[in-house]
Parts: C-alpha cells; sequence; structure tokens
C-alpha cells in the first residue's frame, strides 16, 4: 500500500480546527493534536465577537481598507501590512463561510446578521452570537472537523502534549514527539509539515483571562529547536478582570460604559465595608486625573492607573492582593439588569456577591500575546499576499507553520478587540493550499524517512521524562515555583515596565530557571501524571519568559500594549502659539526618529549554549500605510497633528511615495 | 459585605474528601485533606492548593489528586464532577456557597459514576462525543470556498436555536439522567488499540446517548441547512440508544450549568421521531 | 483474546418500536380498561342491581369474552408489565442525589409500576384465580384464598371476598395503580411529543393531576362499594335477576351457573365465613 503524505496540527482551537478542516477539503490526511478535546480548547472563552466589512458599512463609507488600516493603526504599524491587508480583504467571506458553517450568530429582524460597534473602529464591523461569540465559531469547526473524523480524513489525538519537533539532518521538520497525557507514552509521530496552532502564553504571568493550557510550552518546545520569535515583548493586558484564587475572569468594558465608577479608599487597605466610606475618603483616581474622560479613558490609560495606584501607590482595596473597587452601586438595580444583567451574573457566579449591592474588586490582567513564533509571508503584486504559497505562515525551519494566536503576525503592538477570532480563522484557512501546493511535490515522505530518526527523537524525550521521575533531591516544588515566575512576570512585565525592574527580573528568573531543573515530583508514576507534565511545561515557560523580558528591557519606547515612562513622548506643554508650534515640530522630530530605531520587529532566538535568548531586529513592511503617531488623549493632539499633516504633504509632492497600495 | 460574611460564619480551614482511584479497574478510596480557608476560593483552587500542598490531613505524603480543567470560566466543560453528591463544574462552585448552604465542615468530590475513572477525579467521556458522532451533529455544507452567505434566519428562530448550542458537552446531563448507565470497557490482552476502539463505539451506540446528544439534533435539524440531513438524525435517534431510552426524570434540565431548554428538545424530538416513524411506515 | 463486538440482541433492535408499544399499551387498552373497570365497579356503590346490570352487559360476549379478555387486558398488562420491569433495571434511581420533583416521579412510577404488578396478579389470583381449569380451582386457587368472584353474584360474592386486610392491600394496589396511569399519561405527552416546553409540561401536569385526582375518587368509590353492601340481601337481589334471565332464555343454567356463588365446591371455611356474613 502507497504511504500517503500527512499534516499534523497541534493544537485544536479556532486557526488548528479551520487549517484541519480545510486541508481535509483539499484531500489531505491530518492528525490533529491537543492537550484538550478539541472543543474545550481557550478560544471558547472569546466573548465579544468577530470583525469584518459588511453591506450596511460599506455604504457609510467604511471598506476592508478601512478595516486593514484600524488593525494596522491599532497596532501601532508594528505588523508588517501585507497579511494584515490580505485579512481584512478576506473577512467578510469568513464571516459568511462561518454563518453558513451554523453560527449562531444574533440576527436583524429582517434575519440578516446583527452587528455591533467595538473599540477602534467607527463602524458596526461585528458580528456576534450572544456573549459568546468565540464559542460558537469553534464548535462550528469543532462539528465540520467532527464530520472529516467519521469520513476518515482526520485523525484526533486528543489528550496529547506536544513535546518537541523532529528535524532530520538538514533540518527539516519531519514530524513531532509527543506523548499520551493519560498513558503516558511517548510516541514520535511522522508528519510532512507540522502546523503548530497552540494558542498563547499566559500562564507564564501566573493567574491571566487565558486558559490552563496557555502554557506556551508547545511553542517553547519549537523554540527551543530554532524557531524564531517574534514581538515577544508585547502583551495585552486587559484593564478590567475579577481576581481570582485560581484565575482572572473578564469584566467587560461596558460596566464602565454604563456608569461604573473606579476608585480606591483614600486610606490603604481600608478594613470598612466599601459602602461605610463616605465620599470625601474616596479617591476616583481616574475621575480626578482624567476630568475629561472620567471612567472612559482609553484602555490602556485605564489599566495603567488602575495598575499605578495599587502598585506605586500603595492604594490596593486589599492588604495581599491588587485590586481597585469598580462601584456599580449608585445605578438602579432594574437599570443594571436590564444593560448589564448578563456580565454581571458572570460576577455573583464566580465572585458570590452581588455587584448591585456591593462595588466589585477588578484589576488589569494578562490577556493575549501578540507576539509569537515568527512566521513568513509572500507578498503579491498589489499589496497582499500570494495564496497557496509555501512562504505563507511559514517559520524559519522548514516544514513547520505556525498560526492563530501563537504566530507573531497580525497583531503588531497591540490587538484591536474582535480581531483576535478572525485572525485565528484566517491564517488557518489560508495555510492550508500552500501545504496542499507542496505535497504534490515531495521528494519523500517523513513515515518513509529512516526509522533511527524517530526513534532518537523519541528516546531523547524518554529520557528527559525518565529523569524528572527519577531525580531526587531538588526538593523543589514545579507549582511553588510557578506562582513565582508569575509574579515576578506580572510585576515587571505588564502595565508599566521599567528598565530597572526587568534587569531584575531576568536575574530572579534565570535563577528560577535553574531552580526548576531541580524539581521534585511529588508523583512519580506512569499514569495520568499530571504532575511531570505540568513540570515540563513550567522548565520550558522560561525560554518564553526571558524573550518577553528581554525583548521589554531592550525596546526604549512606548509602543502599543509595551509601555515605559520613561520613553514616553511628552504632550505639549507651552500656551504659546509659537512656542507650542516649536514644540510640535519637535515631538513629531523625536517621533520620527522614534520609529527610525523601533518601528522594528524583535526577533528573539534560542542560544542552547547559554540556555537563554538573544535579540536581534527585522524591518517592518509598512509599504501599504505609512506609519503616523497616535495622538488619542495628548495634550496638543490637534498642533501635532497639523506639523503631521504639512510633512506628510511636503514629503509626497516629489516622490508620490505613501499612497502605494491603494487602487 | 462579603468580607463580613466571609470572616464571621466560615471556618479557619475545612476538610476536603476526595474518591480517589489510582487507575481503570483498580478499587476506590477515600482521602482526607485539610484546606486553608481563603476567601472566594473555587473547587479548583481548593485543588490546587492540594496539588501544592501533596499531604494528606493526616500528614501522609501522596501524589497530586489528578482532575480535568481548563478555561475555569465555566464555558469549555472540563471540569465536571461530583461535589456534595451532586454534578456541576468546579470552577463555579465557590467554596463559600457550599460551606454555607450544603455542609458547613466538610466538601466531598467524586468523579463522575456514569464514565470510567482514568485517575482520581478524572473520567474518559468519549462517549460523550462518540454520541456527537451519531446523531450527525454538524451542518453538511458543501465546502470551505466562499460561496456566498448562508441561509437568512429569523431571530426568533435565532433565539431557539443559541441556546442549544451553547452545550459544551460537559456531561452533567448524562450524570444526573438515572436513565444513562456506565458503560466501561477494558482492553483485553492481545486486542489491537484500533480493535478496542471499535468495539468501545459499538457499545457505546447501542447505550443511551443522551439529552446533549438528542438536544443537538433538535439544533441541527432546526437549521436550514441541517434540516438536509434531519431524516438521517430521526433514524439515529429511533435506533438502539435512542431517545426511546428516556424516563423523563428531567434531571437533565435541572442539572445543566447553561440552562439548555433539554426537556424541551426531548419532548419536540419525541415528536419528530413519531412523526419520523410513521413516514417511514406509510410513506415511504 | 478479545471477544467479538456483541450483535444487537432482539430487544435492541427492536428497542424503539417497543418503548412506544410500552407507552400506548399502558393508555390503551391497559388504561382505559383500567378506568372501565374502575367505573363499573363504581356502580356497586349504587345498588348492588346496577353492578349485577354492568357485569352482565359484559358478560353478554359469551363465548368471546376469554378473547376479549386476553387479547385486550391480560396480554396487553403482561406486555406493559413485564416489559415495565425491564426498563426498570435499565435505571439507577438517584432521588437521594438530585431531589427534584419530576425525578421523584419519575422514581414513583416505578415504584407505582412494581405495586401495580404485584397487585394485579394478587387482585386476578384473588377475583378469577388466573385459571378456568376446574382441577386448578378446586385444588389450589380456592383453598389459597383465591377466585372468590361470581359473575353472577357480582355484589355479594365481591363483598363476602373483601374481608380483613384485604381492603388495605386493595386501597394501595389501586391507589399506585392510578397514580401509575395519571403519570404515565404525562410522560406518554412528551414521549410522543405532545407537550414540549416547559410551560406546555406544566399545563399538562395540571391536567393529569386533575384527571388522576378524579380517577382517585371514583376508585375510592369502588373501594368503598364491596364494604358498604350487604352481601346478603345483594344475593338475594342477584338471585332474583338471575331467575329472571333465566325465564327470559337470556341464559342456560347449564352453562351459566358455574358463575354463580355457591355453585362451586366451596371449602369448609370459606363456606363459614360466607354464611356468618
Amino acid at each position: 500500500m502507497a504511504k500517503k503524505p500527512r499534516v499534523m496540527i497541534v493544537g485544536g482551537g479556532l486557526a488548528g480546527l479551520a487549517a484541519a478542516m480545510k486541508l481535509a477539503e483539499l484531500e489531505v490526511d491530518v492528525d490533529l493534536m491537543s492537550l484538550t478535546p478539541v472543543k474545550r480548547s481557550h478560544s471558547v472563552c472569546a466573548q465579544g465577537g468577530i470583525n469584518s466589512v459588511n453591506d450596511q458599512t460599506r455604504q457609510l463609507g467604511d471598506d476592508e481598507w478601512k478595516h486593514f488600516d484600524d488593525t494596522v493603526y491599532g497596532g501601532d504599524f508594528l505588523q508588517h501590512q501585507p497579511p494584515v491587508k490580505e485579512m481584512a480583504y478576506w473577512a467578510p467571506t469568513i464571516i459568511d463561510l462561518m454563518d453558513r458553517l451554523g453560527v449562531t450568530f444574533n440576527r436583524t429582524p429582517e434575519g440578516f446578521l446583527d452587528r455591533r460597534r467595538f473599540g477602534g473602529t467607527l463602524y458596526k464591523r461585528t458580528a456576534f452570537a450572544g456573549a459568546t461569540t468565540g464559542q460558537q465559531l469553534l464548535y462550528a469547526l469543532d462539528e465540520q472537523v467532527r464530520r472529516w473524523e467519521v469520513a476518515g480524513r482526520i485523525r484526533k489525538f486528543e489528550f496529547w502534549d506536544f513535546l518537541a519537533p523532529i528535524l532530520d539532518e538538514t533540518g527539516r521538520c519531519r514530524g513531532c514527539v509527543a506523548q499520551d497525557l493519560v498513558s503516558m507514552e511517548i510516541r514520535a509521530f511522522p508528519a510532512d509539515f507540522l502546523v503548530l496552532a497552540t494558542g498563547g502564553c499566559g500562564l507564564i504571568f501566573g493567574r491571566s483571562t487565558m486558559s490552563m493550557v496557555c502554557t506556551g510550552s508547545a511553542v517553547s518546545r519549537c523554540f527551543q529547536a530554532g524557531a524564531k520569535y517574534g514581538n515577544g515583548e508585547f502583551i495585552q493586558v486587559h484593564p478590567t478582570a475579577i481576581p481570582g484564587a485560581d484565575k482572572l475572569r473578564l469584566m467587560s468594558e461596558s460596566a464602565r460604559g454604563e456608569g461604573g465608577r473606579v476608585w480606591v479608599p483614600r486610606k490603604p487597605h481600608d478594613p470598612r465595608d466599601p459602602r461605610q466610606i463616605p465620599e470625601e475618603e474616596r479617591y476616583y483616581f481616574l475621575e480626578e486625573r482624567y476630568p475629561e474622560y472620567g471612567n472612559l479613558v482609553p484602555r490602556d490609560i485605564a489599566t495603567r492607573e488602575i495598575f499605578n495606584v495599587c502598585v506605586n501607590e500603595g492604594l490596593s482595596v486589599d492588604p495581599d492582593r491588587q485590586a481597585v473597587y469598580l462601584d456599580l452601586t449608585h445605578i438602579p438595580r432594574s437599570e443594571l439588569d436590564r444593560k448589564l444583567g448578563g456580565i454581571l451574573e458572570i460576577y455573583e457566579k464566580f465572585q458570590g456577591v452581588d455587584p448591585r449591592e456591593v462595588p466589585m474588586k477588578i484589576f488589569p490582567a494578562v490577556h493575549y500575546s501578540m507576539g509569537g513564533l515568527w512566521v513568513d509571508y509572500e507578498r503579491s503584486a498589489d499589496g497582499g499576499l500570494v495564496p497557496a504559497h509555501p512562504k505563507n505562515q511559514a517559520t524559519n525551519i522548514p516544514g513547520m507553520y505556525a498560526i492563530g494566536e501563537c504566530d507573531y503576525q497580525y497583531h503588531g503592538a497591540n490587538r484591536l478587540g474582535a480581531n483576535s477570532l478572525l485572525s485565528c480563522i484566517f491564517s488557518g484557512l489560508f495555510v492550508a493550499p500552500g501545504l496542499k501546493e507542496q505535497l504534490e511535490h515531495l521528494d519523500s515522505l517523513a513515515s518513509e524517512a529512516p526509522a533511527t530518526l524517530f526513534e532518537s527523537a523519541q528516546r531523547q524525550q524518554q529520557h528527559r521524562h525518565d529523569k524528572l521521575l527519577s531525580q531526587e533531591g531538588g526538593g523543589e516544588n514545579p507549582y511553588l515555583l510557578h506562582q513565582q515566575l508569575g509574579d515576578i512576570m506580572t510585576r515587571t512585565a505588564t502595565v508599566v515596565r521599567h528598565n530597572d525592574q526587568l534587569r531584575e527580573a531576568i536575574d530572579r528568573v534565570l535563577e528560577l530557571r535553574d531552580r526548576a531543573d531541580r524539581c521534585s515530583l511529588s508523583d512519580t508514576g506512569h499514569w495520568t501524571n499530571q504532575n511531570v507534565v505540568f513540570t515540563k511545561a513550567l522548565q520550558d515557560m522560561f525560554p518564553v519568559a526571558l524573550t518577553i523580558l528581554r525583548g521589554a528591557l531592550l525596546r526604549d519606547e512606548c509602543r502599543g500594549a509595551h509601555y515605559k515612562p520613561e520613553f514616553e513622548l511628552p504632550g505639549l506643554t507651552s500656551d504659546d502659539p509659537a512656542e507650542r508650534r516649536r514644540q510640535a515640530e519637535q515631538w513629531v522630530d523625536a517621533f520620527i526618529e522614534k520609529n527610525q530605531k523601533w518601528l522594528k520587529s524583535t526577533i528573539a532566538r534560542w542560544d542552547p549554549q547559554q540556555r537563554d535568548v538573544e535579540i536581534s531586529y527585522e524591518p517592518v513592511d509598512t509599504s501599504l500605510i505609512p506609519p503616523r503617531p497616535r495622538l488619542y488623549g495628548l495634550v496638543g493632539a490637534e498642533t501635532i497633528e497639523e506639523v503631521w499633516r504639512e510633512r506628510q504633504q511636503r514629503a509626497s509632492e516629489p516622490a508620490g511615495a505613501g499612497a502605494a497600495g491603494r487602487s | 459585605m462579603a468580607e463580613t460574611h466571609t470572616s464571621s460564619a466560615t471556618p479557619e480551614s475545612f476538610e476536603v474528601r476526595i474518591l480517589r482511584q489510582d487507575g481503570p479497574g483498580q478499587a476506590s478510596y477515600w482521602e482526607r485533606h485539610r484546606v486553608q480557608y481563603e476567601p472566594q476560593m473555587n473547587v479548583i483552587s481548593v485543588l490546587q492548593k492540594i496539588a501544592a500542598q501533596a499531604t494528606t490531613a493526616d500528614g501522609r505524603s501522596v501524589s497530586p489528586v489528578v482532575w480535568d480543567c481548563n478555561c475555569l470560566e465555566e464555558i469549555c466543560g472540563a471540569c465536571t464532577m461530583v461535589i456534595n453528591g451532586r454534578v456541576r463544574q468546579a470552577c463555579s462552585a465557590l467554596v463559600d456557597n457550599l460551606l454555607r448552604y450544603e455542609n458547613p465542615t466538610e466538601i466531598r468530590l467524586e468523579p463522575m459514576s456514569k464514565f470510567p475513572v482514568i485517575r482520581d477525579l478524572m473520567v474518559d467521556r468519549s462517549r460523550l462525543f462518540r454520541a456527537l458522532e451519531k446523531v450527525r451533529a454538524w451542518v453538511p455544507v458543501d465546502g470551505y470556498y466562499d460561496l456566498g452567505p448562508g441561509p437568512r434566519i429569523s431571530p426568533k428562530v435565532q433565539e431557539q436555536a443559541y441556546p442549544l448550542s451553547k452545550c459544551m458537552s460537559c456531561g452533567c446531563c448524562l450524570e444526573a439522567c438515572p436513565q444513562y448507565t456506565k458503560v466501561e470497557l477494558t482492553q483485553e490482552p492481545g486486542e489491537s488499540d484500533e480493535a478496542f476502539e471499535a468495539r468501545k463505539k459499538a457499545a457505546y451506540d447501542q447505550a443511551f446517548i443522551g439529552a446533549h446528544a438528542i438536544s443537538q439534533a433538535m439544533l441541527f435539524n432546526m437549521h436550514p441547512t441541517g434540516k438536509h440531513e434531519a431524516a438521517e438524525r430521526l433514524d439515529q435517534l429511533t435506533a438502539p440508544g435512542g431517545i426511546q431510552i428516556c424516563g423523563n426524570a428531567q434531571n437533565c434540565v435541572a442539572v445543566c450549568p447553561k440552562e439548555i431548554p433539554l426537556t424541551t428538545s426531548i419532548g419536540r424530538a419525541g415528536r419528530a421521531a413519531t412523526l419520523h416513524v410513521l413516514r417511514k411506515w406509510f410513506d415511504g | 483474546m478479545a471477544e467479538p463486538t456483541p450483535q444487537p440482541t432482539f430487544l435492541q433492535r427492536h428497542e424503539f418500536l417497543l418503548r412506544r408499544l410500552h407507552s400506548l399499551s399502558g393508555l390503551i387498552p391497559v388504561g382505559a380498561y383500567m378506568c372501565v373497570h374502575l367505573f363499573v365497579n363504581a356502580s356497586l356503590l349504587n345498588s348492588p342491581a346496577s353492578y349485577q346490570d354492568a357485569v352482565y352487559q359484559i358478560h353478554s360476549l359469551g363465548k368471546l369474552l376469554p378473547v376479549v379478555e386476553w387479547g385486550f387486558i391480560f396480554l396487553p398488562i403482561l406486555f406493559h408489565a413485564i416489559f415495565g420491569v425491564v426498563i426498570m433495571f435499565g435505571g439507577l434511581p438517584n432521588t437521594a442525589n438530585y431531589r427534584y420533583a419530576a425525578n421523584y416521579r419519575y422514581m414513583l412510577q416505578r415504584a407505582t409500576g412494581v405495586i401495580a404488578f404485584l397487585f394485579i396478579f394478587y387482585h386476578v389470583f384473588h377475583m378469577h384465580g388466573w385459571f378456568h381449569s376446574e382441577w386448578w380451582l378446586e385444588n389450589v386457587a380456592r383453598p389459597l384464598g383465591g377466585a372468590r368472584f361470581a359473575p353472577y353474584n357480582a355484589g355479594s360474592s365481591l363483598a363476602e371476598a373483601y374481608g380483613g386486610f384485604i381492603p388495605v392491600i386493595y386501597a394501595v394496589g389501586v391507589a399506585a395503580c392510578v397514580y401509575h396511569l395519571a403519570n404515565g399519561i404525562w410522560t406518554m405527552g412528551i414521549t410522543w411529543g405532545v407537550w414540549t416546553t416547559p410551560a406546555g409540561q406544566r399545563r399538562a401536569t395540571v391536567v393529569c393531576g386533575v384527571f388522576g385526582v378524579l380517577l382517585l375518587a371514583v376508585a375510592a368509590a369502588s373501594w368503598m362499594g364491596p364494604m358498604r353492601t350487604n352481601a346478603k340481601k345483594a344475593r338475594e337481589i342477584e338471585d332474583k335477576m338471575y331467575r329472571a334471565k333465566v325465564a327470559a332464555g337470556e341464559l342456560d343454567p347449564a352453562e351459566a351457573s358455574h358463575k354463580r356463588a355457591g355453585h362451586e365446591r366451596v371449602g369448609k371455611g370459606d363456606g363459614e365465613r360466607a354464611s356468618t356474613k
């Protein structure tokens, strides 16, 4: 029987399922591996929706280009523009497809898809299914994959942990080694292509809004095998999450939108019931510092201020935990139920406290990783991508691809709301034809490669596993080390970053990395041993943690989610028009200089000798939309904008540059 | 308010009794753990603490308890277990409520009883997913090329479908169902994995499919394109293990964490099955 | 060695049909028959004559009666009862952990099913002795207190058979049957898809509840009938009616006399008890 080529997809969230289903349609045999049953993947947690231009917004002046522009502007121009452009142009057809697959999108009375408006845009682009859009999209793909599984085209390996890619002597990826989480069997899987779709790495921060499988270990294992990691330091933090002992759960921005007030007692850790604290002893810090916007300052500012008031000013409402009050109790109960019923129930369910009666306690939480495995693309003549090209979504390791949150490609320095679901499905669908194309011209099949290649890879992992089980002495507890890693990362590498703190954090993380080598396991058994699986994941968190810290330390600027107060471009201070104008010129000069220096992708590579990362930089393709300053909320924004426009005009007159791509 | 509640009415620590089992086919045993009380704990954080402690109430070192979880937001369906005798998600089971309303000194954790135990609180729920295959719980689209928008759907139909599509395959409805009984097979010596898998599927297919799968069949029979396979789904609902096994105890709807109207789906499936069989006999 | 995948059994292959037949047979004919039976028996509370009239009407089927009894009553009951036990063994009641009304009703449906099963077996023995074979009746059934019903002395034989703790058995048995039917109609409505939504099912609960209460009232009347009946007086009326029927040529004494009380060979103790009443 002639052997057939196979593709191994690791990760069964939106991206992995989209790729699996599309490959199956292209008559490619697929193996799909996941830590959990794919239906339980982290994509289910996405609440808001998925963006695309649509017939209605189009008639209001919207088009794909504007969606592209919003995404690039939101990402502070750090993404390569062709893939983003391609994604924006694909978006309407992706929503059509998901609609055909039976996603229960909300409907207009006439039966069309209903849309809502999300942050970062003026148009109602976002299609949604109740408050569980991610869940609904994932289920639709899960169902299609199940259909292909019944048809025999897809094989699922659920409860399997990806341990390492297998590279042959030429450096090409020929499959992977993985471990059955139930029987603990370690097995080599030959694959002609390996597609990573393993999502984010929130667990490096201890607790985040991410699911328990989001350890980043699979990505780290590819990184340690030589894959490049891009823009690691860009981590999105959501301003309002509900702190829990086990995880941080999102509290929608709409709580502030409907009149919620953020405050802390002026007296640190005031032990009184918040409702007994009189008005004058309350510090409404957002309202005091931003009288114009009040509690509705943009997300990143809200995040920074809440962080600052707790961490730097020590005004957290709890002595042993960081939190501020988000107070809705001044709003009548009936009004709250009508406008915020669903989200208040989430708070009540997990906190056991009624937020209509008692102020909520909230704190920012790590939410999304813009960075991830570096991937390539092939630019088309019109500035988009060449479809079915082998380079699309390819990592620097031949034969290895990355899609979804675990690639670095679409969100730059900050992700726009309701764009993550889109990028996951898009990259999953888009990678498939490129693989199909190559499968037809393979020189040899992975399954026919020498058995020694797979045996030695398997042995290497078996050795690591056995060593961990048998090593005694070290005495380190992996769970406690994880808590310490999370504390350091959360304190130094989330909302506000300072170089001295980052330097110190690197030292501490290196120390923890070495201590993690000496973990003693409380479970040394050979059946469903979660202890050893977690310990391995913990050990593999350090390369990514170091990537985040080193990238953040080196990047001396503010961009998107990366905020270093020392390097912030200040607003204009003068009231005198001429002086103001001069300051604006200076500001623009500084901005241009900053971009020349820092508008670059951070590229991390693993140095196995040093067991540390090396950082370099690559230029960003900004050929379609020239970078421009983000001036939201800045003092003197109008003057700066004026100066900026004049300069753009001057620059475009002789050469006609800057308008490329717009056709 | 929360603080006053918890500090006055709750103990310094509480006991957690866990029904453990080292592997399939092995005897289960109770193990006691003592956990320091903290405000706003849930059962997941209790288990995390027990994992970090790795010591029982009487001071013995033990391996950490094995359990399944992922999102911790009650939307992935992973962390289903039997808590104080009642099936639910561990992530949304708050310690304050368990101590206040159920038992002030102790929390009792057991694995689901209707699925084979893998280890401790982790069970094998593959039968549940097999049922989704059986009822063809998908929309049979032509393919994934751009073929324009989907069919128009009235908001009324969407409002009916959306609650059903929130099913997260957690298994609560099956655990609480008196008609859903455990099917546990063991691999025979010399039996290949494939042969064992096939034997399991055959056994699963003859046992009750359960409320979740009946409801999913109704969800897809409601969809304008899903409808095209309505007859095939009804064939499965009237096959061995089908809807006829339902005994109308209606526990499914009472324990469903997503409040899915499962009994409405069952009623509608019953009606559709009646008409389907009559049609097959007299109109086929 | 792995055993081959077991083939589905007959029960499994026809599970849907059998369960639906089980559901249907509970209403028609079993449930419907039970209603008629209770109404007929309640007529004894009116007078022994009206009861006797009703029994004559039933017995006017003559030779067809056994066919009707077996085809429409005994076989369906046997099927419903035996298959019901099969169903019951397929479930695991869990009211200890899930204390919901519907779950208690589920459990009660099975409990009353078992009670009804045992009760009906006892009842048929008590009244008719199970088999019509003369040998069986004389040597087994009657000595054990069975086969007490005499169709042409319907009310009096009933009253005579209704002594001691027997009314208690009947009270429990009939109440179980009534619950089983009323709740059975409710579950049947879901099974066949008549009421589907929670609101619809709530309304159906009310309807079935009212039906159950009314039927229980009829059952209570029929339960009280034999106790309120003076066997001696009733016997006189019945005998008069019998003689009138024979005179009118509607009954042939040669064939009909075994349906009269005292025309069978009576056990000593029984005879004494009958005469003391």
